[in-house]
């Protein structure tokens, strides 16, 4: 630890920290524009300028590292007249008269520092030129008239999402944020992440749905759960007069650390299906209103007489968005209680089922998505990361240009192959070759970390090279840079899982032994799974294909989820159709019998991701009159056909062996 | 090594170039074919000897006679007489520059070569820069096989005793940012060259660069070899092709003789270097924007500390060092640190190169040591101010020197010297100003050039230069106020106070200066209304252009 003094009080700092950081945990507040904690510090704004015994001219704490024996001052009248100065600057630099906007009214760090500075008037003459505003973006707008370039938004975009869109043009007093060479943001690289709207500290960058809609202040923030895809985000809800205003990623959240991709911040944003808002019953071919009383009594009626008829009775499938309670609550009435033939999830299991089934032989193998933070090279295998888990994907992205090694292998092309050091297109099917080939090159040159025995490794190279397809020489790269590797990552998805070859998964194992990227130290082996719940629903076996084997009605849980065209055309010929559902859907319009229920940020529940952290999504906004939580539901569909359900779900996550180490952090 | 009883050296700088060098060089080679002398007489090419009034120039040895400006016509004569019947042309031999008495501590010099005490100018236009034999002959790389004959703090505590002082503009003692570098532990260490050369007015870098590159490469291995680095860059502004050219051919070189790259003169210590070129920012002269470039980002300064010595280029330890400062470390480490002592002032050892501009007679490049007065610069050097002209003022180091007032006029120039009178000696530029001179004017002129340059990171800089220009701009229009005066020297306070890097500390300069010596010329535009001078057209420009139209 670093002694040092500020204002005359006595601190402790780690080694390495700021003097900003440290005196902020000491209690001393020195005002900043240009700093945020997840960047790495810039030192433009230069409002936390601090004086230092030894030093000719202040310095900026953001930038300054502690030292022993340093002794600072923070408010000495000098420096409260320059911070003063500088915000004078500041406003009169660019048109800071804004009577209104997203983050006025306690949310803009420059209205916010003037308050601090208790500044009535700025000295100097505005003096501005005018810039174009660039509306051309679907989510928000870049106004460079409100901006002090600070750079948070091209740090943001190239830190922490690794993407690189957002740049200055020209220098000085022209500076200007552009995306790309200069181009509309609408036209740009932009992958519409928002991450530089989140870190804009004043008006610069503002999102279009919650522009002009109130002061911030008045509004309630609620920290819950991204349920976009399997990472588990956390997130932070802008909700006023029981709506959504806007969403942003929790700076605090343990997965994310504030990030959020497009399907999280925008698209719930964007929804425009049409809302069920009663239960709807088919009466003479055509759906029509009725009270939860009748719907729920015509299920029961239903139902009751195909318990325990297994595949001649009901099929259940239940969408793996749905919280954990309501996924154990829909196993144990259906799969227990009801002992249908037929029970699973929308997914079919194909992100997870041979997760499971390796997992009873090997307990949990894999590991945290924090393992990608030190990673130093990265195979991904059967997964198109950038697309289906972009925050994933920024993790991966973002380390690129520090050096960090990619290995791509699909047969498809992604976005993330331009980047990769080495792309490998294997033919469909041979992926198992494949990584028996990596293993048998790393073997016969000696890399391997760990003994592996392949009897007739240059046999298994030559196999591997007829089967994939690929050149001698890069299989050859990729298994060296991965045997090279320090810490290296395997990453594998549904191209690999979809498979359902457990021998697929064990090979992967193997290799990941014998590259170090799993050992006693760290478990760098992760698959991405699909959905929110992908991981809840394979530990209560909601994991089998969906198929029909002449089942006399299916009950449909949906929830908010959208109906896949497979699932349409699986339940073409069904004979009677329960349907739990949010929205109207051509799902909804088969139906025998529609129960309206809550979406995502109506009801609470729990979410596991898809390294095994349970997390708690809060209720932010009520559902409409007459709509109901999944979980409610089921349990009154439960309730009417004397098949209680005891509403254990964490007992019902242990009752199977997980891939994943389940936590709650 | 291929003998010759003569030999013809032709200048071939980007002035020369213009002036016709190619087709001297061209007339050379057919004349001396004609006359059968080709394999007597070797031909080759020089840089700049920093006489920029007699270029292009021809020197032959081993007479030692400058010929010059030297016309195509010219040659012919040249070859007959000189080389062919050895009688030297004496009326197309250069101007002869002689020294008058004042400073009788400098020798004059064999031939023509201007009086002065030369050591990093020392091979300048004297060798072929693109010949490592030459540099070789010219005691060249004895430095680094005495230095790497010793142990790498011997080296360092040599440079240290002999005062060495970084002539980028700071002054700061070289050997001790040696020895902090060679004291922080890392497995990998760089070693920079700054040849960004940008302040306006300021080539000395230049010449150094294009006349002597073999000086700068030893210089480098040595100073990697002292602070233990293994790799080296020369970040050599944009614009001197010529001088990347030449780096990179006395890389190739100097690695085929073996005096670069792995196990160099055979004892276990490697060294790689690359030619950097930068882009054309001024401000990426300024050391850690340069490493901010060199890394590929944009040019912006980083926020110090830490500083490069201990987290530099790739977050390692750098040592980065001025070409001008570089180029005295092989002399230093070949003839110690007595000997440079004796050179200079005992405060400031050593010599400095200036670039003389102006309302001179002579303007051009002087090596001189330390401690010599503006008067005897202009006096001697220059040649004294145009006629009919009285000094006002000079400004030194490009943009971020100082107005040295007539007062300064017998102050030594040198680091200690200045610093006790508030000024700086810059980068060493002189532009030496007569009472022709508007200062308003002049502030206007430098501002605007920050105001150009300024990278926009940090907010007293971006807003402070753009706001300079716009007061300065209102005076030279007649439109300002007394209480501008007062914005001006608060936002000259805020600059120098809060900026981030040095070109926002100093951009406040030639307000503070201007203000300081020449207030009643200010403010006579601001209560008279008339520029004193006659230079500020004292109309705002709008109208300014309805005159002329109207007219």
């Amino acid at each position: 630890m670093i002694q040092l003094t500020i204002n005359g009080k006595q601190i402790e700092a780690p080694e390495g920290a700021t003097v900003l950081a440290a005196a902020k945990k000491a209690g001393i507040n020195i005002p900043t524009l240009c700093a945020q904690k997840e960047l790495t510090p810039f030192g433009g704004c230069r409002l936390c300028i601090v004086e230092v015994q030894g030093f000719r001219v202040p310095i900026a704490a953001c930038t300054l590292p502690v030292s022993n024996g340093m002794v600072v001052n923070t408010e000495t009248e000098t420096l409260k007249k320059s911070r003063k100065f500088i915000l004078s600057m500041l406003f009169s630099e660019r048109n800071h008269f804004c009577p209104f906007c997203q983050v006025s009214g306690g949310d803009c760090d420059l209205q916010n520092a003037a308050y601090h500075e208790e500044m009535t008037y700025w000295p100097m003459q505005p003096g501005w030129n005018n810039y174009p505003v660039d509306s051309s973006h679907p989510y928000f707008i870049l106004d460079n008239n409100r901006c002090i370039l600070c750079r948070r938004c091209v740090r943001a975009c190239g830190e922490l999402v690794g993407n690189f869109t957002l740049a200055v043009a020209e220098r000085g007093a022209s500076s200007l944020i552009v995306a790309d060479t200069n181009v509309p943001l609408g036209e740009s690289t932009c992958i519409k992440c928002g991450t530089c709207v989140q870190s804009c500290p004043t008006g610069a960058l503002i999102d279009r749905t919650s522009a002009y809609q109130g002061h911030e202040k008045a509004m309630t923030q609620v920290k819950t759960v991204c349920v976009g895809c399997s990472v588990g985000c956390g997130l932070n809800l802008i909700v006023h007069d029981n709506r959504i205003v806007r969403i942003e990623g929790d700076w605090d959240g343990v997965v994310n650390h504030g990030l959020l991709c497009e399907l999280g911040r925008y698209t719930p944003m964007q929804n425009t299906r049409d809302r069920i808002t009663t239960p709807l019953m088919r009466k003479n071919g055509k759906l029509e209103p009725v009270s939860w009383d009748e719907a729920l009594g015509a299920v029961a009626d239903k139902l009751k007489p195909l318990a325990g008829k297994e595949h001649a009775g009901l099929a259940a499938i239940a969408s793996s968005r749905l919280p954990v309670e309501a996924l154990a609550m829909f196993k144990e009435l259906f799969a227990d209680g009801f002992k249908s033939g037929m029970v699973t999830s929308t997914e079919d299991g194909m992100p997870t089922a041979v997760l499971n089934k390796v997992a009873e032989k090997h307990g949990a193998f894999e590991g945290k998505l924090d393992v990608l933070r030190n990673a130093d090279t990265v195979l991904c295998i059967g997964a198109n990361i950038a697309k289906t888990h972009m925050v994933a994907g920024f993790l991966v992205k973002r380390a690129l240009p520090k050096g960090m090694h990619l290995i791509q292998v699909s047969p498809e092309a992604g976005p993330l192959d331009e980047f990769a050091d080495v792309t490998l297109k294997n033919k469909p099917g041979s992926d198992l070759a494949l990584i028996n080939g990596l293993q048998a090159i790393i073997v016969k040159e000696g890399l391997g970390r760990t003994p592996l025995a392949i009897p007739d490794a240059e046999a298994v190279i030559v196999e591997a090279l007829q089967a994939t397809g690929l050149a001698a020489e890069a299989l050859a790269q990729a298994a060296r840079m991965l045997a090279h590797a320090v810490s290296p990552v395997i990453l594998f998805g549904k191209g690999i899982t979809a498979q359902r070859d457990v021998a697929l998964v064990e090979a992967l194992i193997s290799l990941a032994t014998l590259t170090g990227a799993v050992d006693s130290e760290r478990v760098g082996l992760l698959s991405l799974k699909g959905e929110a719940n992908s991981v809840a629903a394979a530990l209560f076996g909601l994991d089998e294909p969906f198929a029909l084997h002449g089942q006399a009605a299916i009950y449909v849980a949906l929830g908010d989820d959208f109906a896949s065209k497979r699932l349409l055309q699986n339940l073409e010929k069904a004979p009677y159709l329960v349907v739990q559902a949010s929205y109207i859907s051509a799902l909804t319009e088969k139906a025998d019998i529609v129960l309206p229920v809550a979406i995502w940020s109506e009801q609470a529940g729990h979410y596991i991701s898809l390294d095994g952290r349970v997390q708690k999504a809060e209720q932010a906004i009520h559902a409409p009159e007459g709509v109901r939580a999944n979980a409610d539901v089921l349990a009154e569909v439960a309730m009417r056909m004397n098949m209680p359900v005891k509403q254990d779900w964490q007992a019902a996550v242990h009752a199977r062996k997980s891939s994943v180490v389940l936590s709650t952090h | 090594m291929k003998f010759t009883r003569s030999m013809v050296l032709v200048s071939n700088d980007p002035e020369s170039m213009r002036r016709g060098a190619a087709e001297i060089y061209q007339s050379f080679h057919d004349e001396l074919a004609a006359a059968d002398l080709s394999e007597e007489v070797a031909l080759s090419q020089i840089a700049d000897s920093g006489r920029t009034d007699i270029l292009p120039m021809v020197i032959i040895y081993p007479e030692a006679s400058v010929y010059g400006p030297v016309k195509p016509e010219d040659v012919k004569r040249i070859v007959e007489e000189h080389l062919y019947k050895g009688r030297v042309v004496q009326d197309l031999l250069a101007p002869v520059r002689e020294l008058t008495g004042r400073v009788s501590w400098l020798k004059a010099r064999k031939g023509t070569q201007p009086m002065e005490k030369r050591i990093v100018l020392r091979r300048a236009g004297r060798i072929d820069p693109e010949n490592i034999e030459e540099y070789i002959t010219e005691d060249g790389y004895q430095a680094l096989a005495k230095a790497i004959g010793q142990t790498r703090m011997e080296v360092i505590a040599e440079l240290e005793k002999s005062g060495l002082q970084g002539r980028g503009g700071a002054g700061f003692p070289t050997g001790t940012k040696w020895r902090f570098v060679a004291g922080t532990k890392s497995a990998k260490k760089y070693v920079i060259c700054n040849a960004d050369e940008s302040e306006p007015g300021t080539f000395k870098d230049r010449v150094i660069l294009e006349g002597d590159p073999h000086s700068l490469l030893e210089a480098m291995t040595i100073a990697a070899y002292a602070v233990g680095a293994d790799e080296g860059y020369f970040y050599v502004r944009g614009e001197y092709q010529l001088a990347q050219q030449r780096l990179k051919k006395a890389i190739t070189q100097a690695r085929e003789y073996g005096l670069l790259g792995k196990n160099i003169l055979g004892s276990g210590f490697s060294f790689e270097v690359h030619v950097h070129s930068g882009a054309g920012a001024y401000v990426c002269g300024e050391e850690t924007a340069l490493l901010e470039s060199i890394e590929g980002k944009r040019g912006e300064p980083r926020s110090r500390p830490p500083y490069p010595t201990t987290h530099g280029l790739w977050g390692k330890p750098t040592l980065i060092n001025n070409v001008e400062t570089l180029a005295n470390v092989p002399a230093i480490i070949q003839n110690g640190a007595e000997w440079y002592r004796a050179i200079g002032t005992p405060s400031s050892p050593g010599t400095k190169v200036y670039t003389i501009l102006g309302n001179v007679n002579f303007t051009g490049l002087i090596e001189v040591p330390m401690g010599i007065t503006l008067r005897e610069v202009i006096g001697i050097y220059g040649r004294g101010l145009k006629a009919g002209s009285n000094f006002k003022l000079a400004q030194t180091g490009g943009s971020s020197g100082s107005i040295i007032p007539p007062s300064l006029q017998d102050t030594p120039m040198d680091f200690e010297s200045f610093k006790k009178a508030g000024v700086s000696l810059g980068s060493g530029a002189l532009l030496i100003c007569d009472e022709r001179t508007c200062v308003v004017d002049l502030a206007l002129t430098l501002m605007k050039f920050f105001r150009f340059e300024s990278c926009g990171k940090c907010t007293p800089c971006r807003v402070g230069t753009e706001r300079a220009v716009r007061i300065l701009t209102s005076i030279s229009e007649g439109q300002a106020q007394l209480s501008d005066l007062d914005t001006l020297l608060k936002l000259a306070d805020e600059m120098e106070l809060a900026s981030n890097c040095g070109l926002g500390q100093t951009a406040a300069v030639p307000i503070r200066d201007t203000l300081k010596n020449f207030r009643a010329e200010v403010e006579a535009h601001i209560r008279l209304g008339v520029c004193p001078v006659g230079v500020c057209a004292m109309v705002p420009e709008a109208e300014l252009e309805l005159m002329v139209s109207s007219q």
